[in-house]
């Protein structure tokens, strides 16, 4: 299921990742990196900075220190908008769809920066909702959806960008066990089509047979970063997600 | 003058702050208590300081009515909201001037002759207005007693929750349509409070409301949305800005002043100086 | 065909044959005072249609538009009466002149969020109306009278019948209905509409929120323009009061509101209804000075805000049928 190891540079790379709020140290020297094809689940207890990466990489803001490359670019500074265009395409946790506009609409949104003309831009953002099974929810307003139909209009709508790498941003939390599973799939199959995925998750059981590889973060630093089946098993990851649990020393 | 500003802003405020409505009926509902201070003068020779609490009294009634038979609907609105209040606060000023030139003829009507009326006192060799004078001690004391009520009585501090979150709000057993009448009753006495003060040195008339409507707005904006101390600060600039722009430019220009400084603190603080929204 | 270009096409030629009926109505109707009526309506509907792209599509709703009305007016006032320039220049020229102005001062305010933003586009046109009313050149408080003597396409001025006013009313009006139109399925379209609802979303999708906002400014204030370079040219005499003030920029905002914001036909729906009844309730019943025309005007404003607050578009709305692949 891994991509196969190759000499070429990853796709995204962290380097020496600092954020600070104030007196808040948020990500504390986080390297991480993303290679084409793969799937790379970001997780780690409440607190650890996962989130704030997330953004940083998204293009919310600029980090303290540190740099990121993104296909051989920096991006560093780069606003949402032009690392929207090199590739990089993201999904909210809290679901932000343009409510008053119809499914298919909001995906043209998407489908725009790479379709100039109208028509392709529909065409393309009709093929993206079939990919996410949401064909038939074409004509309905994105506020009669259901959250978990929501969700994948999100994914649908980044989907449509044409990103090289997806990012989702926990975007398989609280749904019901067979919803679930019908993201996994998508995830899946989104990978399958040559899209790279970051995923930001809490739900273990779930995110791990899925990714290829796990980087754990904790308190803003990376602990360990490996295959699933190793990453569960690391006694600090172990340490760090009971340690949360029971508030057990530092 | 500026603090006068700064007491009709706060009843804006009050009412902004506590549902996100602009009430743009607010010039309407200051022409409303002008009024309401010259009848109490001219049937039954009610000093204007004297009935200045009963005018608050009465304006806070109407408020509450309003609410609960207008915006109580205004606010149901799910897409557009803020155009819906605009408009429909629009739709209620225009409203309330066409009954008041119906009912009150559009004659300008003036108090002639009040306690306060015309004098004037020297403070450290200054001669200044008596009325205005007090009017801005009344804002003080308003603001002051305004400060007092939001942050330590349990209502003012069920209007912030309200303001929060009005779901959570009714867990707890709070009514959040009786503490929005509430409130806009109490923005409406605040009203009431500057008009009865600014009947006794200004003329009453059906458009009354519109002159002071826009520097209300722009107070409140200037000191920030959501602040009522934002709203008396910016009452007291507001005032001040006036009174300079006043002795350099000509005086039909002595808004220009006051625009231009809103402009400017808004492009360095897009929220007002002490704005939470 | 599918259902979606169906629908497109069903509102253009429906707004062909309007057109048209609109066209054939002077001939019918001779008395002046109405045709008068039917071009302000035909205006109200146009500067609302513009007021529309940058309030009701890009959701910046601005209460200040009179400002662009009346630099528009004014230009076309001044070249004129000044300069001799024909008035088709002085149109254009105020456009241009209120576009470049909406961008340069979409600049500082659209980093502004909703209330902050509404008033500071009163308080801008408020400035503006200040300035002309003190400025002698441009006739300060007694305005700009525009001298007309017989008839002449070439000066846009017509002393005997107000016809031709009424058939560029006409088009103008349709042609800010179809620059809507064809803006309503285009990116900017979209754009507009995903930074209405939701700037962040978009801005992850890669729309440059301040641009596109720009854009809706520079064709609202633009057409806007156009629309006082009419008025003026219309009646022949303008000031500050009767081109700038506040009430105007509430004015040109209200059909757009009441008939559907944000909507294709809302605001020429708004204008055909509130124009007339205005006019009408002040001719017949305002003229005693006792206010009941404003009584009327603002009770019809307050039911139809609360009672239809997505505007009266949506008493004629159908959900679209399903829309199959495009060919």
């Amino acid at each position: 299921m891994s991509a196969p190891l190759l000499e070429t540079p990853p796709l995204l790379e962290t380097r020496g990742v600092w954020q600070r709020f104030g007196g808040l140290i948020a990500n504390s020297d986080v390297s991480i990196s993303v290679n084409a094809g793969e799937i790379v689940g970001l997780i780690g207890p409440n607190g650890a900075g996962k989130s704030t990466l997330f953004n940083l990489i998204a293009g919310a803001r600029a980090p303290t220190q540190g740099s990121i490359w993104f296909d051989g670019k920096d991006v560093t500074r780069m606003p949402a908008t032009r690392r929207c265009a090199l590739g990089i395409a993201r999904t909210f946790q809290v679901v932000k769809s343009f409510e008053t506009m119809t499914v298919i609409d909001n995906v043209i949104v998407g489908a725009l920066i790479r379709n100039e003309k109208m028509r392709d831009a529909r065409r393309k953002a009709y093929e993206v909702l079939d990919f996410c099974g949401l064909a038939p929810r074409a004509d309905k307003l994105a506020r009669e959806l259901i959250p978990s139909e929501k969700r994948r209009l999100e994914v649908a709508r980044a989907l449509a960008t044409e990103p090289k790498l997806l990012m989702l941003d926990e975007c398989l939390t609280g749904l019901t066990p067979l919803e679930a599973q019908s993201g996994v799939a998508l995830v899946r199959k989104v990978r399958e089509s040559g899209v790279s995925v970051l995923m930001v998750e809490h739900v273990m059981e779930i995110v791990m047979p899925l990714v290829d590889r796990a980087i754990v973060l904790n308190l803003g630093k990376k602990l360990v970063e490996g295959k699933p089946a190793d990453v569960v098993r690391h006694p600090e990851v172990i340490s760090a997600y009971l340690g949360d649990r029971h508030a057990v020393g530092a | 003058m500026g603090l006068l500003y700064g007491l009709l802003a706060v009843g804006l405020a009050l009412i902004f702050g506590l549902m996100d409505v602009t009430n743009f009926a607010h010039g309407e509902f200051l022409m409303l208590a002008m009024y309401l201070t010259f009848f109490l003068f001219a049937f039954w020779a009610l000093d204007p300081l004297l009935s200045i609490p009963i005018v608050a009294a009465g304006m806070f009634i109407f408020g509450a009515v309003i609410y609960l038979l207008v915006i109580r609907f205004a606010m149901r609105a799910e897409a557009n909201r803020g155009m819906v209040q605009i408009f429909a606060t629009f739709g209620l000023a225009i409203l309330m001037r066409g009954l008041a030139q119906f009912f009150f003829t559009p004659d300008y009507r003036s108090i002639p002759a009040s306690m306060l009326g015309g004098k004037t006192i020297s403070v450290f060799g200054v001669f200044l207005p008596v009325p205005q004078l007090v009017g801005a001690l009344i804002s003080i004391a308003a603001f002051g007693g305004l400060y007092f009520f939001m942050k330590k009585t349990d209502f003012g501090r069920a209007l912030e929750a309200t303001r929060e979150d009005a779901g959570a709000v009714a867990l707890v057993g709070i009514d959040k349509n009786k503490v929005f009448a509430l409130g806009w009753g109490l923005g409406s006495a605040l009203i009431g409070l500057a008009g009865g003060v600014m009947a006794i040195f200004f003329y009453v008339y059906p458009d009354v409301g519109a002159s002071f409507a826009l520097i209300a707005y722009v107070t409140v904006a200037l000191g920030g949305f959501g602040s009522v101390f934002g709203a008396f600060a910016g009452g007291i600039i507001v005032g001040l800005v006036e009174a300079t722009t006043a002795m350099i430019l000509p005086p039909s220009l002595k808004s220009v002043g006051i625009y231009a400084v809103y402009l400017l603190v808004v492009f360095i603080r897009p929220r007002g100086l002490f704005g939470s929204i | 065909m599918d259902s979606f270009t169906q629908r497109r096409r069903r509102d253009l030629i429906l707004a062909a044959i309007l057109a048209v009926i609109a066209a054939c109505v002077p001939v019918f109707v001779k008395d002046v005072y109405v045709q008068n009526i039917m071009v302000l309506t035909l205006m109200y509907a146009a500067l609302s249609q513009a007021w529309n792209i940058l309030g009701g599509y890009c959701g910046q709703i601005s209460l200040g538009h009179a400002l662009y009305f009346g630099l528009g007016a004014y230009t076309t006032a001044l070249l004129f009466t000044k300069f001799g320039v024909l008035p088709w220049f002085g149109m254009l020229g105020g456009g241009v002149l209120s576009a470049l102005i909406a961008l340069a001062l979409g600049y500082p305010t659209f980093r502004l969020r909703g209330h902050y933003f509404v008033i500071a586009t009163i308080v801008i046109a408020e400035i503006g109306l200040l300035l002309f009313h003190n400025w002698d050149y441009a006739g300060a408080a007694l305005g700009i009278d525009i001298p007309v003597r017989g008839d002449s396409w070439a000066k846009f001025q017509f002393a005997r019948s107000k016809l031709p006013f009424y058939y560029f009313a006409l088009v103008f009006c349709c042609v800010a209905w179809f620059i809507t139109w064809w803006l309503e399925d285009s990116r900017w379209g979209y754009w507009w509409r995903a930074v209405k609802d939701n700037p962040d979303a978009a801005e992850s999708l890669g729309v440059v929120v301040f641009n596109s906002k720009m854009g809706a400014a520079a064709v609202s204030a633009f057409l806007t323009a156009v629309g006082g370079s009419f008025y003026a040219l219309f009646v022949s005499y303008i000031d500050p009061e009767s081109t700038m003030t506040f009430q105007f920029s509430l004015l040109m905002a209200l059909p757009a509101v009441l008939g559907g914001i944000g909507t294709l036909w809302g605001p020429v729906l708004g204008a055909v209804i509130l124009i007339p009844m205005t006019e009408l309730t002040r001719s017949f019943i305002g003229g005693s000075g006792r206010g009941v025309d404003l009584i009327l005007y603002g009770a019809v404003i307050v039911l139809i805000s609360l009672a239809r607050p997505d505007g009266l578009i949506g008493l004629f709305s159908r959900r679209p049928a399903s829309k199959g692949v495009p060919q």
